[in-house]
């Protein structure tokens, strides 16, 4: 009995052996293939792990001076960043108890500023790096949101004094009738008007975190990827404390049904040669992504292209408010993980007492003026804040 | 001649790792759980030579309503009865019309040894008033990120997405998340809600150090609390496959008298579509934040044929204005 067994065992152990020199030589293989900088995980998959952040600035459209101009020479970078720290030390909010500095406008300290990046725009499909042309219903609906918000703050100094917040507008010292009106859509930008908790803007309730997240002022940007064989997580830092979490469905099974929408829509990724290719749909209407909402259809594309470079390039398609899908492109530089400077904790929210505040204020000053003890509360401007975007360099 | 054999055997070689790799690929997709929204069609037993304990999970017991062992109870929120005595109270105006739907299921606990909580005489003066005063105290009800342990067994799934230096686990509760370092990492620079996650294997058990805890969090609906001296040490181990033997002991001594340890299973979520579905709560939180903060309030009357509810907010005078956020 034993001598017959032997033959087996010893016909498994080789074939074992030369199992694991194949799968040694098929990784080998796959790195080569892969090329020599892209890490693999373990498990020979792409490795997209790590901490990464946008090191640069770079603004969403092409300014128009550079309308033919992909990318910017080391000087006229150089040049942009003198223009743009110039900005920054200053302080909008110096006169206190002005409308500017009771709206909460941040000083630059709060903003996060990068070097101006190489590119002269994100967008890189349209080729004039612009975004593409609207549909006449989504023009319609952007011009009437605006005449809403607009509405809201006819009485106010910011239209007196032709300020940027009231650009497009017109003073009235009447305030509008349309104070009573609810916007045309689930409101998610600031109103002057503070009347309910849905009347402040997302970013105020602390739930702006969204897709895709581009670069902004208000900090993070940084994403924390974690794999595992077959399986990816990825958690965001964003909007200072809105961050969140993103599962991404990798077993190629479909999208969740039509019925099940979702603040960050559903993510279903797959790997196509090194790339991850990720198409996110199921979006709900309660966020706006300039002016796309559960139409909104992502398929984004994350390509590791160096030992500390990840590039995302994602196709935004939304019939109902682009003629075309349009293409931007971001590069995300990998950050030291034993330092470990990522903010895991989307605690906007906790920390949130700027925002009951401000309702709590509009009540009082509702008070005051019933009692004759203060100015009617709609001349006075609790919305717009709008620090830095008329002179920023990008715009020009 | 050589060159070309080498190369041959290459491509062989090649080959034979695809087909052995379908091979794995199609056994482990006629297991349970195809479908984890980590996605684990192709989930090895071990990563790095570890268990590997990716997927989808959920815990299966009482423990988010009272770590203590309990009866049930017949509302969240009680009041007295007509008989004088605890175990005959009856639910609170909040919840009556809840009715049986609204009740606590009771529990033998999950707290080892003598079952009990070793608070210092303070500290369980503290937890009783906590209790009298849940609807205004526990962060779960305002939306707040819900710490360590606490999210363990809240009743929610999480997902585990294990990688060889770091362990991610992302709860479906209001996008709350950790990594877990296995690998050399610095400390926050501030307290944090859902703690500071430093791992490491004790053959095949996942020990976890949790540290720079802030105070707010709470253990559950039952008013346990902590300092922001806790520390928590977490031990997962595989029972199964699909279940996880999760032990959590807790040190706080502004708190607790000695070190105390609760234990449960977390289970595997086996459907084969799993996956986590947004939990977004602080919408949901928002009328009770800062619905007395409306300029017209618009829950304010409920009524049935059985029940007329009147609901009156109010907003809290000065400092206590911000105190109702701060607990």
């Amino acid at each position: 009995m034993k001598v017959p067994m032997r033959r087996p065992v010893t016909w498994m152990a080789i074939a074992v052996l030369a199992f694991g020199v194949l799968v040694g030589i098929a990784k080998v293989a796959l790195v080569v293939v892969l090329g020599q900088t892209t890490p693999v995980t373990a498990w020979g998959e792409p490795d997209l792990q790590g901490i990464w952040t946008l090191e640069t600035d770079t603004p969403l459209q092409r300014p128009p001076r550079f309308a033919n101009k992909e990318l910017l020479s080391d000087e006229e970078r150089a040049a942009l960043d003198k223009e743009r720290t110039a900005l920054l030390g200053r302080d909008r909010r110096v006169e206190r108890g002005t409308e500017l500095d009771v709206a909460g406008a941040y000083n630059a300290v709060f903003n996060t500023v990068r070097p101006t990046g190489r590119r002269t725009s994100l967008i890189v499909d349209p080729l004039n790096g612009r975004l593409p042309e609207r549909t006449v219903e989504a023009l319609k609906r952007d011009a009437d949101d605006r005449a809403f918000r607009l509405a809201l703050l006819q009485s106010t100094d910011t239209c007196k004094k032709k300020l940027a917040g009231c650009a497009g507008g017109k003073y009235d010292p009447a305030p509008s009738p349309r104070l009573k009106e609810l916007p045309a859509a689930y409101n998610t930008g600031r109103m002057n008007r503070h009347d309910n908790p849905e009347d402040g803007s997302l970013g105020d309730r602390c739930m702006a975190g969204n897709l895709p997240d581009l670069p902004n002022a208000f900090g993070g940007n940084y994403i924390r990827v974690v794999q595992t064989a077959g399986g990816i997580s990825m958690f965001y830092d964003t909007g200072q404390g809105q961050g969140f979490q993103r599962n991404v469905v990798m077993n190629g099974s479909p999208h969740l049904p039509p019925r099940i929408r979702q603040w960050l829509g559903d993510s279903r990724g797959r790997w196509e040669g090194t790339t991850l290719v990720i198409d996110v749909t199921n979006f709900n209407a309660k966020f706006d992504f300039l002016g796309s909402r559960d139409h909104r259809h992502l398929v984004e594309r994350w390509t590791r292209t160096g030992p500390t470079t990840l590039e995302y390039a994602v196709t935004i398609e939304d019939p109902t408010v682009w003629t075309r899908p349009w293409t931007i492109k971001m590069e995300y530089t990998k950050q030291n993980d034993a330092q470990n400077r990522i903010y895991y904790e989307p605690r906007c929210h906790e920390g949130n007492y700027a925002f009951p505040s401000l309702m709590h204020a509009a009540r009082l000053a509702e008070k005051d003026y019933a009692a004759r003890r203060g100015p009617n509360p709609a001349t006075k401007d609790n919305a717009t804040d709008f620090v830095g975007v008329e002179e920023n360099p990008f715009n020009r | 001649m050589r060159i070309r054999f080498i190369s041959s055997l290459i491509s062989v070689a090649v080959a034979a790792a695809a087909v052995a790799a379908l091979v794995t690929l199609s056994t482990s997709r006629t297991q349970g759980q195809t479908a984890s929204g980590t996605g684990a069609s192709a989930r090895p037993a071990r990563i790095g030579g570890k268990p590997n304990f990716s997927g989808i999970w959920q815990a299966n017991n009482e423990a988010y309503w009272d770590l203590e062992a309990h009866e049930a109870r017949p509302a969240a929120v009680v009041q007295k009865g007509i008989y004088p005595y605890d175990y005959t109270r009856v639910a609170a105006p909040p919840v009556v019309a809840l009715g049986a739907a609204g009740g606590v299921p009771g529990s033998l606990g999950v707290v080892q040894d003598d079952g009990r909580i070793p608070y210092t005489i303070d500290a369980l003066k503290i937890r009783n008033e906590n209790v009298e005063h849940w609807i205004d105290r526990d962060p779960e009800i305002k939306c707040y990120l819900p710490g360590i342990p606490r999210a363990m067994y809240m009743p929610y799934p999480f997902a585990i997405t294990q990688s060889t230096n770091k362990i991610h686990l992302a709860y479906e509760i209001s996008n709350s998340a950790r990594t877990i370092h296995l690998d050399k990492v610095e400390s926050p620079p501030a307290d944090t809600w859902m703690g500071h996650s430093v791992g490491r294997w004790e053959g095949d058990t996942l020990v976890v150090d949790v540290t720079n805890f802030n105070d707010k969090t709470w253990f559950d609906r039952a008013g346990n609390f902590h300092s922001d001296a806790l520390h928590v040490v977490e031990r997962f181990s595989l029972l199964t496959p699909d279940v996880i033997q999760y032990d959590a002991t807790m040190t706080d001594p502004t708190v607790f008298t000695r070190p105390w340890r609760i234990a449960m299973p977390l289970y595997r979520r086996m459907e084969r579509n799993i996956q986590l579905i947004e939990y977004q709560c602080i919408e949901f939180a928002e009328e009770f934040l800062y619905g007395n903060l409306r300029r017209t309030p618009i829950v304010t009357h409920w009524e049935s044929d059985t029940f007329s509810f009147d609901v009156k907010r109010k907003v809290p005078p000065g400092d206590k204005f911000y105190e109702w956020f701060r607990k």
